[in-house]
């Protein structure tokens, strides 16, 4: 369910995207979790859906959002993307993931490329790759010194002619390994501290990008996350994001957490949902001493409780992706939406397991891949800690230490 | 009241600790990828004793007549801080070895522990959910059906110790049960079988075994070991806090995360005060023992679970990758709370059956 649900728009989205991950993404999640694959197969299948991998720069062209009409007319897309991958996520995290995640990389291409970097991007992205794979790409910040920390990074580009020369590592890229477009964030002028932080588009085989080893997770495995390496790699000064000319640089890519943050709550609530509803229904079959299992509170009130804590959630994402289409300032709320949903996920994911006691031990059991898919809610695109930050500075106006 | 710890359980803590720090963390991340023990693991845990000093001398063992539950809880909160998989392994042969010695035939005995004696390992299982069937026989024997397991040790071990429908079975399966991997205690040899009308002679059934004293001491082990992979993992977290800087300072720095780590440290410490109590209290045969090692495994499961969950946070990115060796210990959190079965719904259950009045 969700609160729009009198917009059938994102009634229909709900439904399409839970026969996806109930039909095509539900029977191959315990492959992938094992193999630690990427669901390649799928992820042809299903650029039909309008989940190709370049489909945020499309997004808003799909949401029937007019930018022309701008400030006035409220958006849909983040609302739409919030109720569609919540269905994703209940069908497999790391699929949905796997599926999504080049919008990570396009997300900053959409806001701040100019029409030739979009055209580099979707040109990059079309047809197929060498091992006729779908091609996918990277939004490459992070670095092995740098987590939370984003605006010290340590990823130099050096302006040489024409072009810039990067330098550096990049860690827990997802798709770092296969992307065929990489987005790589530098630092260009270390005395401009943020500002100085700037995107280049890079294509696969640009010598000097060096794709990594594959990272071995404990969860949201069908998702391919990666080192990637940058050894004097040249890019034409046209492939920096934003333009020649000063940039707020990454302070621009922030201003996107504001829809992505919601967007990952309600993963997370997505995954809190399938295990819960995979213990209601054991519940609902059980008996214990001869009384049905649901008439004793020790099982029920923690249903009680799960159901709480994820209509709750489910509430704050919905809300923040609701502000984010209409304008308004919801960092707050974005934060507070996908902190809420991680620690949601976590807490039904380890109290579902605990309840159904020896049977999670099983090998493949969903209910534990879900408890190891659910952790990663709580680090990527902000730490529960940093999202805090942000909720308690809005009160304090205080960076709290 | 002491709470010191004796000349002999001080030597015991810190020899295990150095075998635990040294030997089985070096073996942990390959094992638990291979899903297998080292090779070395029975050599060496063999020659500190720990895979016979529940089998009394005269067959070939360690036991002189006096098994200490709080000694092995001193014992497997080291082992714990060093592997859980191989730790569980390397503790699997405590509970058949003393139940059989206590209760067992002459048959039952010699069956052990001339397998033990071989180097091989037993299993002790409890039938929590009812998923076998056990009929007895005129003659004493009886006859199980079921699946039994997955269980840790399973796939390695020659001999089960039984507990279902309220019997103490020795029962010989050397070979049979399928492996099994799962993704807590991967290199544990997790096991399975199907026993179809399976038939346990009558010198295989541990006549007379008090069930509730093997449970108890099944649950106090796996709590100290449990409290051992939470320590673990808040320590890995801690150093790593200190290391990691972020904003301009260690992130172990910040409140939140000291805090984190402040609560953890408090939870593992007063946890093993109850765990250690509990060993204490079988070892005088306290009434209360049985429901104390509950208790106090229950306590220690929920601890482990949080811990290992903070761990993986306060390392962030690097903790959900296995180049850390925290999301493995978050993985291996979770086969404390469910072995053996869940027993704070038991408990909750015979309170409220004696608030009706009907205990």
């Amino acid at each position: 369910m969700d609160i729009f649900h009198g917009e059938p728009m994102f009634g229909a989205a709900r439904q399409m995207m839970h026969a996806l991950a109930e039909k095509e993404i539900r029977p191959i999640a315990e492959k992938h979790d094992r193999e630690e694959s990427m669901p390649w197969d799928l992820m042809k299948k299903v650029r039909a859906f309008g989940l190709g991998q370049s489909a945020m720069l499309e997004a808003r062209r799909i949401a029937g959002d007019d930018e022309a009409e701008g400030e006035k007319k409220p958006g849909r897309g983040g609302r739409i993307a919030v109720v569609g991958v919540e269905e994703l996520a209940w069908g497999c995290a790391g699929i949905a993931l796997a599926i999504g995640g080049s919008s990570l990389a396009a997300a900053p291409v959409a806001r701040i490329g100019n029409e030739e970097q979009k055209q580099v991007f979707k040109q990059a992205l079309k047809g197929e790759d060498e091992q006729g794979r779908v091609k996918v790409a990277a939004m490459a910040l992070s670095e092995p010194q740098t987590g939370s920390d984003i605006s010290s990074l340590a990823t130099s580009a050096r302006k040489d002619g024409s072009h810039w020369v990067l330098r550096g590592h990049k860690q827990w890229i997802t798709n770092g390994h296969s992307a065929s477009i990489y987005v790589v964030w530098a630092q260009t002028d270390a005395s401009l501290g943020r500002a100085g932080v700037r995107g280049f588009l890079i294509e696969r085989g640009t010598p000097g990008l060096i794709p990594g080893r594959k990272e071995t997770k404990l969860g949201i495995r069908a998702s391919e996350t990666a080192q990637v390496h940058f050894e004097d790699c040249r890019v034409h000064q046209d492939l920096m994001l934003g333009g020649p000319g000063p940039s707020e640089g990454l302070g621009d890519t922030k201003k996107m957490l504001d829809s992505t943050r919601p967007a990952v709550g309600a993963q997370a609530v997505g995954i809190a949902r399938a295990a819960f509803e995979y213990l209601l229904e054991r519940v609902k079959a059980g008996t214990l001493r001869g009384t049905p299992l649901g008439g004793h509170q020790h099982v029920a009130f923690a249903l009680a409780e799960m159901e709480m804590e994820i209509q709750a959630s489910r509430l704050l994402v919905h809300r923040a992706a609701w502000m984010a289409d209409h304008k308004m300032d919801n960092v707050s709320f974005a934060s507070m939406s996908k902190a809420h949903a991680a620690r949601t996920a976590q807490a039904v994911t380890t109290r579902a397991m605990a309840l159904l006691g020896e049977e999670a031990l099983e090998p493949g059991h969903p209910v534990e891949k879900w408890y190891r898919d659910a952790k990663i809610y709580d680090i990527f695109e902000g730490t529960g800690q940093i999202q805090r930050r942000i909720i308690a500075k809005n009160l304090t106006g205080l960076n709290a230490i | 009241m002491d709470f010191a710890l004796d000349d002999e359980q001080a030597l015991l803590v810190a020899t295990v600790r150095r075998w635990s720090e040294k030997q089985l963390r070096g073996w942990a991340a390959e094992a638990d990828r291979a899903a297998k023990p080292p090779a070395g693991l029975w050599k060496a845990a063999g020659e500190l004793g720990l895979l016979v000093d529940a089998v009394p001398e005269a067959a070939g063992g360690m036991f002189d007549g006096a098994y200490s539950h709080l000694a092995r809880a001193l014992r497997g909160y080291e082992l714990g801080r060093g592997c859980a998989a191989l730790a569980a392994l390397v503790e699997s042969n405590v509970e058949p070895a003393l139940a059989v010695g206590r209760w067992g035939s002459a048959a039952a005995k010699d069956a052990l522990f001339s397998a033990m004696a071989a180097g091989q390992i037993a299993v002790f299982a409890h039938d929590f959910y009812e998923k076998l069937t056990v009929a007895p026989d005129a003659r004493g024997g009886a006859m199980v059906s079921g699946r039994l397991g997955p269980l840790p040790g399973l796939a390695l071990a020659s001999h089960v110790l039984l507990s279902a429908g309220g019997s103490l079975l020795l029962i010989a399966i050397a070979g049979r049960a399928a492996g099994a991997a799962p993704s807590g205690w991967r290199a544990a040899g997790w096991g399975s079988l199907v026993l179809e009308r399976f038939e346990v002679a009558p010198e295989m059934v541990l006549a007379g075994a008090a069930l509730e004293e093997v449970l108890s001491w099944y649950r106090v082990s796996l709590a100290a070991r449990a409290l051992g992979v939470a320590a673990a993992a808040i320590e890995y977290a801690a150093g790593y806090a200190e290391d990691r800087i972020q904003f301009g300072q260690p992130i172990g720095r910040f409140q939140s995360l000291a805090r984190m780590r402040d609560a953890s440290e408090t939870a593992i410490a007063a946890a093993r005060a109850y765990v250690l109590q509990a060993g204490w209290e079988i070892d005088r045969g306290v009434a209360s023992a049985t429901d104390t090692a509950s208790r106090a495994r229950d306590l220690a499961a929920d601890v482990v679970a949080k811990t290992t969950i903070d761990a993986v946070q306060i390392f962030g990115g690097y903790g959900f990758v296995n180049d850390f060796p925290v999301e493995k210990l978050m993985r291996d959190a979770r086969a404390f709370e469910v072995l053996a079965g869940n027993e704070a719904l038991s408990r909750v259950l015979a309170l409220t059956a004696a608030s009706r009045g009907g205990a």
